[in-house]
């Protein structure tokens, strides 16, 4: 998986769906992604911990389902500027590659 | 984050993962390893999250470090008187600690040195004493076998001696240790062996063995493992060398390394004609002891009492004590035995400059305080000019604790600059202090700064980069950005709270700078005083004295006898020299020896019988040019040859300060004393004259009662010190003075080569040193004063720029503004001088023994050092005043 990918992942979900655990993060993109994408889902704890030294997510405690205490991450304002940046970012590159990607398959 | 609130995290994640396949229908065993295999390698992510972390602490500091430097590069001139001050402070500090840490801080380099102790008695002795702390070697020999507090007892003397190998003879620093010395410091040898109780110390004069000390094997020999089992003279003695003790081992005086050891049975050989082994009333040996595990330093100590007062009651009944008066005997019996540890050695030369060196340390310490000030100064200055952009950054969202670590990281920048700069400057400035110590190459003291000193300067430098930065930090960060965005936009100089910390920085540099100028003048006082003391003696720079021990070199008492008589014919004969003579112990030089002495007549029970006492030749008084009161000198009259008889004295003269207080209003001369057994001795020795007072040990020592004998009648071989008084020049007399004992004796070893003022410069140097560096650390501390003092009045004018222009304007003279100026100056001195002068007050009892002919809380010193104080910050507050008086309205109106 792309470098980066995965940071852009939790964002999104982080902001779709309010305050997540790491196993609710890593449950949503495997539905997401329909076991298209292979996640080795402790990188999502590495990733998590870049995004908040970033300051793009806070965390906090709170008690999970099945009542277990459990660590809550959510969405910052600087990480929803960044994720709407980022999401610019990813819409224009996949945009150009799946034209370029076309383009070939004309020829 | 805490790195255990992610590893349980990830657990959880993993115990939920395997759940969910055991719900899918896994076995439990299946489960785990699925779920293993779906969260990845747990190694991995570890190691992945430890280099996000340390990268990023890193990756800050690195940018914090980087930025720092460009804001310090852009203020060129902030930053290098910044780092200047810090490095004379850190330079001043380092230097004195560095000797401070060698001579008095440093453990000795010996397992468990905390467990070594000295010990020693205090109290009247009735005998021969050659120093502080020194005890006889029968009590030592009774406190090793019957204290039951020491692993082992042990004990020392350090003793010059000459020593011949390949043909060669010099002057060497022996120590006689007894035979367990090496085995309770637990000292081991490099090269061949060590002493030990079994093999050194069981025959009197049986032990002719020498250990070599490491330092003293590699300069004379080369560091040759061969010279094991080479034969020496040790003062004409053939001895052996068994052994060379361990690398580093200097001894127990830190101060001083003996070149080598040999066994105390041995001290016939080292101290020629005098059995002082068997001898109670001689002390003249240091006693250590290693503690057993399970006794303090104060249970030891209680259970020497009885133990000594044991030995004492048995001392009571030798023949020397047994005619003591009841007095007597019971001041003798309430001696006490002491105990202080020896963890850093003994020492005299620390005894000697501890208190000086602590006294400096403080000074130097002041002197950092007033730097690190200066820079807090500048540094608020510096913030109060960049409080628009700290606003502006807490403003768009920078949070204040980032600001803060960035202030300080700036300020640890300058301290570390500061110290860099100011370790090379100690190294000199050590060298230099080294300098003035008077046979400091003989020591084991450095000037470089080792990996201690290195710590030492970097624990220095944090410290005072958090004190000067912390304050500086916090008011420029102080988050009122509505004002300072509103206000003080386009202002220089920032706003009111700023000024107030740097006026109270400055008013505590003028308290400091007070007291440091207050004891510069104090022990400036006191050196010259010392030098003024009246000595006794004329003409102290024509006066030339060298040292001869002939006694060391296998003469007798006869043969150093005429030996002496012979050289004292030659020189007297030599072209230029008007007189000459010799005397066992040289003068001026802070050696003394007191001894316990029989008056006739006198039934003093709780009068102090010591006296200090020197044997001299015939025509002493003349060559000194000390005034003969009445009687008459010593002459050839006064010579015996009655071989070994202990008691040979017949004659003796006496100082008036003897004459006045054994025998006031009287006269002195054909009365008797009784010499060298103690109290009870019988009074034969007659009084032939009386001499005008003179120093012996030096001016702080001051005059002493002296008795005089004549040396012709002594029984020992002993070391003098020649004096003689020239027409010439002094050094023009030195190789004729050589050419006379190398006629006589080829061999002979002549040392000490000095003019009597030189040698007094020496003994001063203590008091020469503090007096030096205290006037430069006082004017040190004035500069830096009058820099802060400066700085804060220059922002003060541009501050009120404005308003001075307005009032100028308005009419206001210009005697005004140099008064409203100048009368800040007088505010700040005057705030400075009401905390410095008490503050001089109270600590000034500290130093008082290092005082000498001034008061402590001296009136003139005082008041001399309040005019320099003021009349430097009059000419600081002067410039910006000045520039305040001359301000054009106009353009001030304008300014901004």
């Amino acid at each position: 998986m792309l470098q980066g990918t995965l940071d852009l992942m939790i964002l999104k979900t982080l902001e779709a769906m309010g305050p997540q655990h790491g196993f609710g993060i890593a449950r949503r993109i495997e539905q997401v992604s329909e076991e298209v994408l292979q996640l080795n889902e402790g990188t999502v704890y590495t990733s998590l911990l870049r995004l908040l030294q970033q300051g793009w997510i806070a965390s906090d405690w709170g008690t999970s389902e099945n009542n277990r205490k459990a660590k809550f991450y959510s969405i910052t304002k600087s990480g929803r500027k960044q994720l709407a940046r980022e999401t610019e970012d990813w819409e224009r590159i996949s945009g150009v590659i799946g034209r370029l990607l076309s383009l070939e398959g004309r020829s | 984050m805490p790195e255990r609130e992610f590893d349980d995290e990830m657990r959880e994640h993993l115990r939920l993962l395997t759940e969910r396949f055991v719900r899918q229908g896994m076995s439990p065993e299946d489960a785990a390893i699925a779920a293993r295999r779906q969260f990845g390698n747990v190694t991995k992510l570890e190691e992945d999250r430890h280099e996000l972390q340390t990268v990023r602490w890193a990756e800050t500091l690195w940018r914090d470090v980087r930025f720092g430097a460009r804001q310090l590069r852009r203020t060129p001139l902030f930053t290098i008187t910044a780092v200047l001050s810090l490095a004379l402070g850190i330079g001043a500090n380092t230097a004195v600690f560095t000797l401070l840490d060698q001579l008095v801080l440093r453990l000795l380099p010996v397992a468990q040195p905390e467990r070594l102790v000295m010990i020693w008695t205090t109290g009247p002795h009735f005998g021969n004493n050659i120093g502080p702390r020194f005890a006889s070697y029968p009590m030592y020999q009774d406190f090793e076998r019957k204290s039951e507090a020491f692993e082992a007892v042990f004990c020392r003397v350090e003793i010059p001696a000459s020593l011949t190998a390949d043909g060669n003879t010099e002057r060497i620093r022996a120590e006689l240790v007894s035979g367990n010395f090496f085995q309770a410091l637990r000292v081991g040898a490099a090269v061949g062996r060590v002493f030990s109780p079994e093999s050194d110390d069981r025959i009197f004069e049986g032990h002719p063995s020498v250990v070599l000390s490491h330092r003293y094997w590699m300069n004379r020999f080369g560091g040759d493992p061969g010279v094991v089992g080479k034969k020496l003279l040790v003062n004409s003695y053939p001895m052996e060398i068994v052994g060379v003790s361990a690398a580093g081992f200097a001894g127990v005086d830190p101060a001083s390394t003996p070149d080598l050891r040999v066994p105390m049975l041995m001290a016939p050989v080292m101290t020629p004609h005098r059995d002082d082994l068997t001898r109670r009333r001689s002390q003249w040996v240091q006693m250590f002891a290693r503690l057993k595990p399970g006794f303090t330093m104060e249970r030891a100590r209680a259970s020497l009492q009885p133990l000594l007062h044991q030995v004492l009651e048995q001392e009571l009944e030798e023949p020397a004590l047994r005619r003591l008066k009841p007095a007597d005997r019971e001041r003798f019996l309430r001696r006490t035995a002491l105990v202080e540890t020896a963890a850093t050695g003994y020492s005299g030369m620390r005894q000697q400059y501890a208190t000086a060196l602590t006294v400096l340390m403080s000074m130097a310490g002041l002197i950092l305080l007033i730097a690190c000030s200066n820079v807090a100064s500048l540094l608020t200055a510096r913030g109060a000019e960049r409080q628009k952009e700290m606003a502006v950054r807490l403003a768009i969202g920078a949070s204040r604790t980032t600001l803060v670590r960035q202030l300080l990281v700036e300020s640890l920048l300058l301290s570390l600059g500061g110290t860099a700069l100011g370790l090379t400057l100690a190294v000199e400035e050590t060298r230099g202090l080294l300098g003035m110590l008077p046979g400091a190459s003989n020591l084991m003291l450095r000037a470089v700064p080792d990996q201690r000193i290195l710590l030492f300067s970097i624990g220095v430098a944090l410290l005072t980069g958090l004190l000067f930065g912390v304050a500086p930090a916090v008011q420029a960060t102080k988050p009122d950005l509505v004002n300072t965005l509103k206000d003080v936009v386009g202002s220089v100089a920032g706003g009111r709270g700023s000024t107030r910390l740097r006026k109270v920085l400055v008013t505590a540099q003028v308290a400091l700078s007070f007291l440091l100028l207050m004891g510069a003048g104090l022990f400036a006082r006191t050196l010259a005083n010392l030098k003024n003391a009246r000595t006794g003696f004329e003409g102290a720079d024509n006066l030339v004295s060298f040292q001869i021990d002939p006694g060391k070199t296998g003469y007798s008492a006869g043969r150093t006898r005429n030996f002496y008589s012979d050289a004292l014919r030659e020189i007297r004969g030599l072209p230029g020299v008007q007189s000459a003579a010799y005397a066992m112990w040289p003068l001026l030089n802070g050696q003394e020896w007191d001894l316990t002495i029989a008056v006739e007549g006198h039934t003093a029970g709780q009068d102090d019988m010591q006296v200090y006492y020197n044997l001299v030749s015939p025509g002493f008084w003349r060559t000194m040019g000390i005034r003969m009161l009445e009687g008459r000198d010593f002459d050839d009259r006064d010579r015996v040859d009655g071989g070994d008889d202990p008691q040979p004295w017949n004659v003796a003269i006496v100082n008036r300060e003897f004459a006045e207080h054994f025998f006031p209003g009287q006269n002195a001369v054909g009365r008797h004393v009784g010499c060298c057994h103690g109290i009870a001795t019988k009074t034969s020795i007659r009084i032939v004259g009386v001499v005008e007072n003179s120093l012996f040990a030096g001016p702080r020592a001051g005059v002493r009662r002296q008795v005089f004998l004549p040396y012709l009648e002594s029984s020992t071989p002993a070391a003098v010190t020649f004096y003689t008084r020239g027409t010439v020049s002094t050094t023009a007399m030195f190789p004729a003075l050589r050419g006379v004992i190398a006629k006589l004796d080829q061999n002979l070893p002549v040392y000490d080569w000095k003019t009597l003022a030189g040698q007094l410069d020496e003994t001063l140097s203590t008091e020469r040193l503090i007096a030096l560096l205290s006037a430069v650390f006082g004017l040190l501390a004035t500069v830096l004063a009058a820099m802060g003092l400066y700085g804060v009045l220059a922002s003060l004018v541009a501050r009120r720029t404005r308003e001075i222009g307005l009032r100028v304007a308005l009419g206001a003279p210009r005697r005004w503004v140099l008064w409203v100026v100048m009368r800040e100056v007088l505010l700040l001195l005057g705030g400075g001088l009401l905390v410095g002068v008490p503050a001089a007050y109270g600590l000034s009892r500290y130093i008082s023994s290092q005082l000498f002919g001034v008061n402590p809380s001296d009136g003139t010193t005082g008041v001399a050092a309040i005019v320099l104080l003021t009349a430097v910050a009059l000419a600081a507050g002067f410039v910006p005043a000045r520039r305040a008086s001359a301000l054009d309205p106009i353009a001030a109106l304008r300014y901004e």
